[in-house]
């Protein structure tokens, strides 16, 4: 909630002109109102609008520099008549206003240009700029008119006020790597698939990889979804990567990587995981040194020993770790397990150190006689450990010596437990059977509709509402359990249903392997004692989710170890933010944020994508393109990729689906 | 693969119907209803850059740009009202904004859609204007761009990105600034032409064109290429007797860079010499044998075989005969005189083998094709060769290398994988020609694909187990639904191939026509008595796309033609082309009058040129034999191949192609062969005697170099042998 003399944000008209301060009314949105926590704004402008928080505003170069934002970012865009040229006009004439040389009828051309824009622009940039635009020589026209009236400048026309800008779109915001998806897409549709990689690498590395396996939570933010489904995001992402594999493309870098600096710094990074890699790209892009201390002989942390090989094909994952690790700057050794004592020796030999490990331990499942160390009894991260190892390196021994027509029972609900049954039909089980506390529609919101579906299609048993009271075992293995059941009871007095155990439900399972996929914990271990770095309360290393720096100077913290598990998107955000703060403060010591990133906070908070908005000029009904998969005959006794991509045909269709919500905003302090 | 549900809508009171999967567009344009474009371009896919297509739908807000969405069944549209037109007329303003008005000396004068596009939405002035910036003019080689007259429709990008595949060109984005550029300048491809072909105003155009004529006194004469072997239209625009260009129907279709560019080979300034023409009858009467290049009409062929039946005459044309015992071995399986393969499902292929060419060089047409299939299918591209080409590596995924003259070995790996699932086949295969793992990618690239191509062309035709071959590749016609396309030599080798009952051995004494004979008719010049070229007469051409189509003449001719001969030798025609209707109906020809034979493409892009032939029936006797002996060639090996935009000896006349002729090959060729780059060598070829520079190219592997033969004259079409020749290279004046 934000006190503002003017707003015409969304929805919303306030106007506390001519009010004292104490009287204004509030914002209902998150307004960045003070710039970064420290500068008070004068103003915010973008695509939904315009809020001034300062009486002195000058409107007329508020929306001259806006258009002109418009200008410099449009080499994002500039692809469509009206935007291209309307744009150029659009700032030609409101330049010519401000500084004293403008006519009415060069506000009634701007008017036309504006109604052009707005209706014929090909992505929303276009479409949007004038409204703020228009907005403010509305509400403000006496500024405008004073210029045209007395052919002088406007009050701040050579003023110092800073404006500051970003281009974001709903799903880029959303997406916790900050994706440019719009640019990747437009790739895709101009079949320039090397344009398209480039666009993701901007700030994701790991393109083969979240063209694949992330939980997209960017098309829960699709503006298409307002008109009819969402754009099948993630998977237009693999395309590009797929091009450059395919086609040996030298290595595409979103800039030319920078020559190795040769100034002594460098920075430890812990863990070969996405968020290790991710840091170790950014860095390297810039020509920082990096090491990174793996404590496995292979690299890419739980995607490559926990995501199967159905899901993730090694050989594409590594394409993602070969571009990192053949970057100049960057240097890898492996079986290098880090513990407290060479954290410390590492804290001392480098500039800056990035945390990077993932959670690792298996949680228990609290039920009676729960025994870790009983036969059967396999935590979820050791039984996909052992599949993953063998099946993508060959290192260890075929987890079907275990499994082969043996009953297995997974306790679970996420991406984990998913991996832990469809691996465990893979290997030979007789039976899988998967207990999860809450409902069907649950367990798709916290993994995907395909995971379900095709799992429940390979044969494993699904038993919702149920949670395992009491483990049995002939004193060495398991061998039955008892499983009570739930219902979801209404609360009478409208609050979140209640889970209630039902009498007499019970039932038990007879199996032979118990796999608790519930959650998994940090390995602490590593973190010196005496260090006292502060956590968060559900165990996870803190930080300030900005700059990344942990409580001790110099040690900073991405990825799981950061926020608990999570998805590997939510890893390569957080890495590629750290590595901006590591590359300023291995020089300068402090933890800085760029404009850019400052913005992309504040938008975070605003929200961008509004999903009450009326979409027009696109039509309704063109299908969301599904990509063929393997049959459940010929992909439950392998482990080949069981998504086959789209064809080139969807992938074109499904991009053409695309609006390119691309949107400017912009503060002014 | 697309649905062909039919579809119903509504589009200004007029009931349309469309097939599902249609825009809106492409609706209304079916119909007859018109919804006026600045970026859109029928053969691509739709650009949305103009936004001037924009219509209204009932029952959706907004307007929506009906080149791209989808129409969808029961849509009432309205393609037009006031706020349509004002829109669409702001847009126009905007197109004009800083638009140079130089109108009266641009090479789009009078053609030009923004013109035209400016007259219709009733613009007499540039409404807006915006600070403009210096935009240079760029000479490209072949084209040169002018931004400040581009509109940024994109259609140039589309191009040769999605037809040609030469990617030279892309989008700079800079909003305002925005421009085209150039991104592969030091290459020069010809094939920006075609990008040039589409450019809607003046700012791509032919470097040499430029500034030579107004478009508007250009007579526009309509034919066919004679070059590279697809036939496809073209044609000649032509002032006081000359041809200042050709164009297409760019909307539609393209062209090769031989036709686009090399139009400059007519034989000019010749007069009747009655006493060369006198020996030249006489010649005719003693002659043994006539030897031939393939690039001749159909009813020249015709007479030709006329001859050998009347006076039993032996007709030599190397490349037709290889490619006719090819395709007669081919048939035996078949039971069709003709492969089945087309480019339209080529280019909708979701999985392509190229075996036994150059694609990229031998027959650009078609490798566009493979482009299209790559850029909007992503097919899966396995090119089997034994050189690496370099050149189509953003289409190619997958390259299977084997070794010189393994090509029957390979092509019974291939077809044996091809035909694992269909029973009852057993041919002797060597399991070793392609390696196991290069198969299990093949496999893998394959899985789930539809719509199946196989490419097999020239290296194969005059490989001494040629016969073979074609049996085993006829299998996959015969078997599966495979799309097999087998690519004639270039010229007119198909026509030659299908009219003429072609010789081995060439007796002397012999008549030779555009190629070396004891008595030789040229129109290259130079020969005992001149010949008309193929832009100086009429007649037919067979194209690969099994059409027969026309060719009309561009630029006169005053001497003695064939026919003339013909006359003189008891044969009875006022004109050549009163053979066309006689061409063989047993072959497929129909008798259709020259003059009846249609010429355009209709609104919808659906192409009337000539007539199809018809479909053939042969005996289906042949048997595949067990493998050969491959012959293993060692020492120095070059590969007869020749640059993209050449073809023959014809479109060596010609002076607007780049033709420089050397011979090309790897730092590891050099090494081996003790070369350096520069080095003048000179070997010798089915008794031909070459003399080339040597240049290295760093992009090259392997140990064979590249031999072009279209500079040799009237040896060029006496090359008979296999592609690959194991030479004795000579190095001169060391």
């Amino acid at each position: 909630m934000s006190k503002l003399l003017f707003s015409t944000w969304r929805d919303e008209f306030i106007d506390n002109r001519g009010k004292p301060s104490q009287e204004w009314s509030e914002s209902a949105f998150k307004l960045p109102q003070t710039y970064h926590g420290e500068r008070d704004s004068k103003a915010f402008i973008g695509w939904d609008g315009v809020a001034i928080f300062d009486e002195d505003i000058d409107a007329v170069i508020l929306a001259t520099k806006y258009a002109a934002q418009y200008q410099e970012y449009s080499e994002a865009c500039g692809r469509c008549a009206p935007g291209r040229w309307g744009g150029r006009i659009l700032y030609d004439l409101l330049d010519k206003i401000a500084r004293g040389e403008g006519s009415y009828n060069d506000v009634s051309h701007l008017k036309e240009i504006a109604q052009t824009m707005m209706v014929t622009s090909k992505c929303e940039i276009g479409k949007t700029v004038p409204k703020p635009i228009l907005d403010l020589m509305e509400h403000y026209k006496e500024q405008f008119d004073e210029c045209i009236d007395n052919q002088k400048q406007s009050k701040h026309y050579d003023g110092d006020i800073s404006y500051i800008a970003k281009v974001t779109a709903p799903c880029t915001d959303m997406c916790p790597a900050s994706v440019d998806i719009p640019a990747y897409i437009e790739g895709v549709r101009d079949m320039l698939f090397t344009d398209s990689l480039v666009a993701t690498r901007k700030t994701m590395p790991l393109a083969h990889t979240c063209g694949r396996v992330c939980p997209h939570p960017c098309e829960d933010a699709c503006r298409r979804a307002n008109l009819d489904e969402p754009i099948s995001i993630m998977e237009l992402k693999r395309l590009g990567a797929d091009y450059e594999t395919d086609h040996e493309v030298p290595w595409l870098h979103p800039k030319e990587p920078k020559p190795l600096r040769n100034d002594g710094k460098k920075v430890a990074i812990i863990g070969a995981g996405p968020a290790g890699l991710t840091a170790a790209y950014y860095l390297a892009l810039e020509g920082i040194a990096c090491h990174i201390f793996e404590e496995l002989p292979v690299n890419g942390g739980e995607v490559a020993v926990g995501v199967p090989e159905y899901r993730m094909p090694v050989n594409k994952y590594n394409k993602d770790i070969d571009l990192v690790l053949d970057m100049e700057a960057v240097t890898i050794t492996n079986n290098c397990r880090v513990d407290a004592e060479k954290l410390k020796e590492i804290e001392s030999e480098y500039d800056a150190v990035l945390l990077g490990f993932g959670a690792r331990l298996s949680k228990t499942v609290r039920a009676k006689n729960e025994n870790p160390d009983m036969g059967g009894y396999w935590g979820a991260i050791s039984m996909l450990d052992k599949v993953n190892l063998w099946n993508k390196y060959g290192i260890g021994s075929p987890a079907s010596n275990e499994l082969k027509d043996k009953t297995v029972v997974c306790v679970g609900g996420g991406f984990t437990s998913m991996d832990v049954v469809r691996c465990s039909i893979r290997e030979g089980a007789k039976k899988v059977i998967m207990l999860y506390r809450r409902d069907e529609k649950t367990i798709i919101r916290n993994t995907t509709y395909e995971e379900y579906h095709e799992a429940v299609e390979e044969g494993v048993e699904f038993i919702f509402h149920s949670s395992i009271e009491e483990i049995f075992d002939d004193g060495e293995k398991i061998t039955k359990l008892k499983v009570n059941k739930f219902e979801l009871v209404p609360d009478p007095n409208g609050g979140r249903p209640q889970l209630v155990k039902i009498e007499g439900a019970d039932f038990e399972i007879e199996c032979d392997y118990l796999i608790p996929a519930v959650s998994q914990s940090l390995d602490l271990q590593i973190l010196p004692e005496e260090w006292n770095i502060e956590m968060t309360s559900w165990n996870s290393i803190k930080t300030n989710g900005r700059d990344y720096m942990t409580s001790r100077p110099g040690i900073f913290a991405a990825g799981d170890c950061e926020y608990g598990p999570m998805t590997i998107v939510n890893a390569v955000g957080q890495a590629r933010r750290a590595a901006s703060v590591i590359s300023r403060y291995i020089y300068d010591g402090k933890c800085t944020l760029t404009d850019d990133e400052i913005m992309e906070d504040h938008l975070a908070r605003l929200k961008v994508y509004n999903k009450n908005e009326k979409i027009t000029g696109w039509m309704p009904g063109i299908p969301r393109q599904v990509s063929e998969k393997l049959g459940v005959d010929e992909r439950k006794d392998n482990n080949r990729e069981v998504n086959l991509g789209f064809t080139g045909e969807e992938a074109i269709s499904e991009a053409e689906r695309c609006m390119r919500c691309y949107y400017i905003s912009m503060v002014a302090v | 693969m697309m649905s062909s549900k039919v579809i119903n809508l509504t589009i200004d009171g007029k009931s349309c119907s469309g097939n599902a999967g249609d825009t809106i567009l492409e609706v209304a344009r079916k119909n007859g209803i018109y919804i006026p474009t600045m970026c859109y371009l029928t053969k691509t896919l739709p650009i949305a850059s103009c936004r001037i297509c924009s219509v209204k739908v009932e029952g959706v807000d907004g307007f929506i740009l009906s080149c791209q969405e989808k129409a969808v069944d029961g849509a009432i549209i309205k393609t037009n009202d006031s706020e349509l037109y004002q829109e669409r007329q702001n847009i126009m303003k905007l197109y004009n904004v800083n638009h140079p008005l130089e109108c009266g000396v641009c090479d789009q004068s009078g053609e030009c859609d923004l013109q035209n596009k400016t007259m219709e939405f009733g613009l007499d002035g540039q409404t807006f204007t915006a600070q403009d910036m210096p935009r240079p003019v760029q000479n490209w080689g072949y084209v040169s761009y002018d931004p400040s007259l581009c509109i940024m429709c994109e259609k140039c990008v589309r191009v040769s990105t999605e037809i040609t595949g030469d990617e030279a060109l892309k989008v700079k984005f800079g909003g305002y600034s925005s421009t085209i550029e150039n991104v592969k300048q030091e290459a020069n491809y010809a094939t920006l032409g075609e990008a040039a072909a589409v450019c809607p105003v003046g700012a791509l155009v032919d470097t040499k064109f430029k500034y030579s004529t107004n478009a508007w006194e250009l007579t526009k004469i309509p034919s066919s290429c004679p070059h590279c072997g697809v036939a496809h239209d073209v044609t000649y625009e032509v002032k006081n007797g000359k041809i200042y260009r050709t164009s297409n129907q760019a909307e539609f279709t393209t062209m090769c860079s031989a036709s686009r560019y090399g139009f400059d080979f007519a034989n000019e300034g010749v007069t009747k010499d009655e006493d060369a023409f006198k020996l030249a009858v006489e010649k005719f009467k003693s002659a043994k044998s006539i030897v031939f290049a393939k690039e001749i009409s159909n009813e020249e062929a015709f007479m030709f075989q006329m001859l050998k039946e009347k006076m039993g005459v032996k007709l030599i044309s190397p490349e037709a005969r290889a490619y006719q015992k090819f395709m007669r071995a081919y048939s035996s399986i078949t039971g069709k005189l003709l492969n089945s393969g087309t480019l339209e499902q080529l280019s909708k292929s979701q999985a392509i083998m190229v075996l036994g060419t150059r694609i990229n060089d031998d027959a650009p047409l078609v490798k566009f094709h493979i482009n299209m299939a790559s850029k909007w299918h992503r097919a899966r591209v396995a090119y089997l060769h034994p050189i690496v080409d370099n050149n189509i590596k953003n289409i190619v995924t997958q390259y299977i290398s084997y070794a010189v003259g393994n090509e029957e070995a390979v092509t019974s790996s291939l077809v044996s994988y091809l035909l694992k699932d269909v029973d009852g086949i057993d041919i002797d295969v060597d399991l070793d020609a392609i390696s196991s793992e290069d198969l299990e990618l093949l496999r893998k690239s394959h899985i789930k694909k539809v719509g199946f191509s196989l490419v097999v062309s020239s290296d194969l035709y005059a490989h001494p187990q040629a016969q073979n071959i074609a049996k085993m590749i006829a299998l996959v016609e015969k078997h599966t639904d495979i799309n097999v396309v087998v690519i004639p030599p270039a010229g007119n080798a198909m026509g030659v191939s299908l009219i003429c009952d072609l010789d081995d051995e060439v007796e002397s004494p012999s008549i030779g026509y555009n190629a070396k004979g004891d008595f030789t008719l040229s129109s290259f010049g130079g020969g005992d008595l001149d010949v008309p070229a193929l832009n100086q007469q009429e007649g037919t051409l067979t194209s690969m796309t099994k059409r027969v189509v026309p060719m009309n003449v561009a630029v006169e001719y005053g001497g003695y033609v064939l026919n003339d001969i013909m006359n003189a030798l008891g044969f009875s025609a006022e004109y050549t082309i009163d053979y066309t209707k006689m061409l063989p109906n047993d072959k497929g020809f129909r008798a259709v009058e020259f003059d009846d034979l249609p010429d355009h493409f209709d609104m919808q892009g659906i192409e009337h040129r000539g007539y199809m032939l018809e479909e053939v029936e042969v005996k289906a006797d042949g048997v595949v034999e067990k493998l050969g002996n491959n012959e293993k060639l060692n020492g120095a090996v070059v590969y007869n191949c020749n640059p993209q935009e050449h073809f023959s000896a014809l479109t060596a006349q010609s002076k607007n192609l780049t033709s420089e002729a050397s011979l090309v090959g790897s730092e590891a060729f050099a090494q081996e062969q003790g070369l350096a780059d520069g080095d003048t060598v000179c070997y010798t070829i089915d008794g031909i005697k070459f003399e080339r520079v040597f240049k290295i190219d760093t992009s090259m592997k392997g140990a064979v170099a590249l031999n072009p033969t279209f500079d040799m004259g009237l040896s060029s079409a006496l090359l008979s042998s296999y592609r690959f020749s194991q030479v004795d290279l000579k190095k001169v004046g060391s």
